[in-house]
């Protein structure tokens, strides 16, 4: 069995450093083998760059549909309070005066059918 | 030959491939390097770090506040966003040809135009002036009048100038969320109110706001923004806690109600100079739920009656004659009387063993040919000195020789308190006071005490603990705790159902709240609140007046003027009861009367006479 002496370090280092100007480097080490799973990982890195790309995209969205959603939930809140205004009993009674109306305050209870 | 030219245009792309492949590496060999230094050996700079760094801040999600409805669901609090106008007036100022500072200047000159109309604090000319003057003198930040509604807003940035957007104009936005009350000043105070707490103000949580903060307010949620090509966005690695909006809170309050009851005391008392102030609570009898509660005292800059301070639980005061229905009450349940027909001598009016005399007797005396008074009629005429002797008799001090046994007066005592008209107890607002009764057993306790007590004097109670006793007078005796929270709703849905409770099971029996109920209508019949005899249903009430004392102790101050507590309370209708009421009146030192069976009567009636008409109880109902 053949065992391993320091200067065979410095062997690998000048070979590897001839395999690379040569550009033998990836063919000595046989990686032809791996071909497909280094283009695979290559295909998942571009799949995470892309779909982080496109989350962002999506939460750039949120943000926008909801600064349209508290927009409308604004005016929602500001159209309640005017009706919710002219619904009290005074403004009412007011309004009814203003309109001409001859609806006014009961003057007896009111009778129920049954 | 062929085979030489062939090695030598494959040695030539070789030869190329090579050197494409040798720069490529070289550049491979930099590149890398370049990490390594950069990731161990390169120090960016702060600046350099801020700009390259993607900002990742944390942000506090608001919860939407929960609503206050009333027990029909109408809102009466919400919150709505304000918007208040502010002005880079310096925009573009600097980068502008002469023209086109013009052109700004003219469109500043229609946009002034709009904002007088809008605002209408001041002229177009007014505003144009005070845009041009901000402008020269190079003032970034303008506030353009008070902060305004959504619909203001929509229509101040379509102005000219400001539809240009804000690197154009200037323009700029402040949105703050506020509470809004759709109902004004109605109820303000039992609502109450929530104050920035940076305000001096010491008592920043008001009403129903104030105390059911939490569950209103909801629970702050956390996000963390970062900023992308696309404007700030959620960063979706980060931990998010969503806000929790608050719940809504339902009250016992009918706003219909509370319109009536504060425009008919108002009514009564917007024209007396003399008053401070009054207040109105509406309760049902079976439940004790708080249908109006009007608090109106005299603001000191304006002089006109606001809701200013919760009268009906925070001002306690001697009660006067509304607490000889205690005393009545006492004698009954303790069996010293068996009839409102039992009677006492009627001779001068002076209760015997003390130096309580009532005026009114001789009076009585005189006008009925009499020397003895029952204790109906001396309910009707609101006699002190029936009811002092009452007390005394049956509850005063037996003396042995040099020992003094106050059994029978703690025995007394102890009914007041055991128709809670002794303790503070828990309520849905805070601050109601804990009422004063006199212990006989303190320094402070003198031989007339048992017998004002009596009539209402030496105690002091808040206008919700003579409510409270009244209505369960109306509901046979079963005393119901008064309350305003019904419950805690969240989109619609009941989350903690809080409704009606019971303070005491029985203060007294059937026959003793008929019998007191009896002489309660005898009063509005044919005794001092004869005002509301012809009210539309029949009520069952008393009056009682109290004077205020002066820091001297005297209830007249050097001027002969009195400070005057008049006071109705009662309920309706006087057979079978659905709501018990009280009205009380506050006035200053005057010389004129303020008695409960004046502007308290008068604006009791004007609420039932409304309220028969329009409440669902009081509808007949016939077969078709």
């Amino acid at each position: 069995m053949k065992t391993w002496k320091i200067a065979d370090i410095w062997t690998f280092i000048k070979n590897s450093f001839t395999a690379i100007l040569k550009g033998e480097f990836l063919l000595r080490l046989n990686i032809g083998r791996y071909f497909v799973h280094i283009v695979y990982t290559f295909f998942l890195f571009a799949m995470v760059i892309w779909l982080s790309l496109m989350i962002e995209t999506s939460m750039a969205k949120v943000e926008k549909n909801k600064a349209i959603l508290r927009e409308l939930e604004i005016q929602h809140s500001q159209k309640t309070f005017e009706v919710v205004k002219l619904s009290r009993r005074s403004e009412v009674e007011s309004e009814l005066k203003r309109l001409g109306s001859n609806i006014g305050e009961p003057q007896k209870p009111a009778t129920v059918l049954k | 030959m062929a085979e030489q030219v062939t090695r030598k245009k494959r040695d030539r792309i070789g030869v190329v491939l090579y050197l494409v492949y040798i720069l490529l590496l070289i550049a491979s060999v930099l590149l890398i390097a370049r990490i390594i230094h950069i990731q161990i050996f390169f120090d960016p700079g702060q600046k350099m770090t801020d700009a390259l760094t993607p900002a990742n801040v944390a942000n506090t999600v608001d919860p939407a506040r929960g609503n206050i409805i009333d027990c029909n669901g109408r809102l009466l609090a919400m919150s709505c966003p304000i918007y208040q106008i502010c002005m880079d007036c310096t925009v573009r100022r600097d980068s502008n040809s002469p023209e086109e500072e013009e052109k700004w200047l003219d469109k500043a000159r229609q946009l002034s135009a709009g904002l007088s109309e809008i605002y209408g604090d001041r002229t177009p000319e007014q505003y144009y002036d005070l845009i041009r003057g901000a402008r020269l003198s190079g003032k970034k930040y303008l506030k353009i009048g008070k902060p305004v509604d959504r619909n203001a807003y929509n229509r101040i940035i379509e102005l000219p100038l400001f539809c240009e957007g804000r690197y154009k104009s200037g323009l700029i936005v402040e949105q703050e969320s506020i509470r809004q009350y759709p109902y004004g000043k109605l109820a303000r105070r039992t609502i109450g109110f929530v104050r920035n707490n940076k305000s001096n103000v010491g008592n920043t949580h008001i009403g129903l706001e104030g105390k059911f903060d939490h569950i209103l307010h909801g629970t702050d949620g956390i996000e963390w923004l970062r900023v992308t090509d696309f404007g700030r966005v959620r960063n979706s690695d980060s931990v998010y806690t969503r806000a929790v909006d608050g719940q809504d809170l339902r009250t016992t309050i009918n706003i219909d109600y509370q319109e009536i009851a504060d425009k008919a005391l108002r009514e009564q008392i917007q024209n007396e100079a003399d008053l401070e102030g009054a207040c109105f609570v509406l309760m049902e009898v079976s439940t004790g739920a708080i249908r109006a509660m009007v608090n109106l005292s005299r603001d000191r800059d304006t002089h006109t009656f606001e809701e200013i301070q919760n009268m009906a639980i925070g001002r306690k005061g001697e009660p006067g004659s509304v607490f000889k229905t205690v005393t009545l009450m006492s004698v009954l349940n303790d069996g010293y009387i068996h009839s409102l027909e039992e009677t006492l001598p009627a001779t001068n009016g002076n209760v015997a063993g003390t130096t309580i005399k009532d005026p009114h007797i001789p009076e009585f005396v005189h006008s009925h040919h009499t020397n003895r008074i029952s204790v109906i009629d001396g309910f009707k005429i609101s006699s002190n000195y029936v009811f002092a002797t009452l007390a005394v008799q049956n509850y005063g001090v037996i003396r042995k020789g040099k020992k003094v046994d106050y059994e029978r007066t703690e025995k007394f005592l102890g009914n007041i308190y055991a128709y809670k008209l002794g303790d503070a107890f828990d309520f849905d607002l805070d601050g109601l006071q804990t009422p004063t009764i006199p212990n006989p057993k303190t320094r402070y306790w003198t031989d007339t005490d048992l017998g004002s007590i009596g009539f209402g004097y030496s105690t002091e109670e808040t206008p919700l603990h003579i409510l409270t006793f009244y209505n369960a007078i109306a509901n046979k005796g079963k005393m119901m705790k008064p309350y305003l929270v019904e419950d805690f709703e969240v989109d619609g849905k009941v989350t903690t159902r809080r409704g009606p409770s019971i303070l005491t099971a029985a203060v007294c029996t059937k026959a003793v709240a008929d019998t007191i109920t009896r002489a309660l209508k005898a009063v509005t019949e044919e005794g001092t609140a004869k005002r509301l005899k012809d009210a539309k249903c029949a009520v069952a009430g008393k009056t009682g007046t109290s004077f205020g004392t002066y820091e001297n102790g005297q209830y007249v101050n050097a001027a002969g003027q009195r400070k005057y507590q008049g006071t109705f309370v009662g309920f309706f209708p006087a057979d079978a009861p659905q709501y018990s009421v009280i009205c009380m009146v506050y006035s200053k030192p005057t010389n004129q009367q303020f008695q409960g069976g004046g502007i308290p009567a008068r604006a009791i009636k004007t609420v039932i006479d409304k309220l028969y008409n329009i409440d669902p109880c009081f509808r007949e109902s016939i077969q078709q």
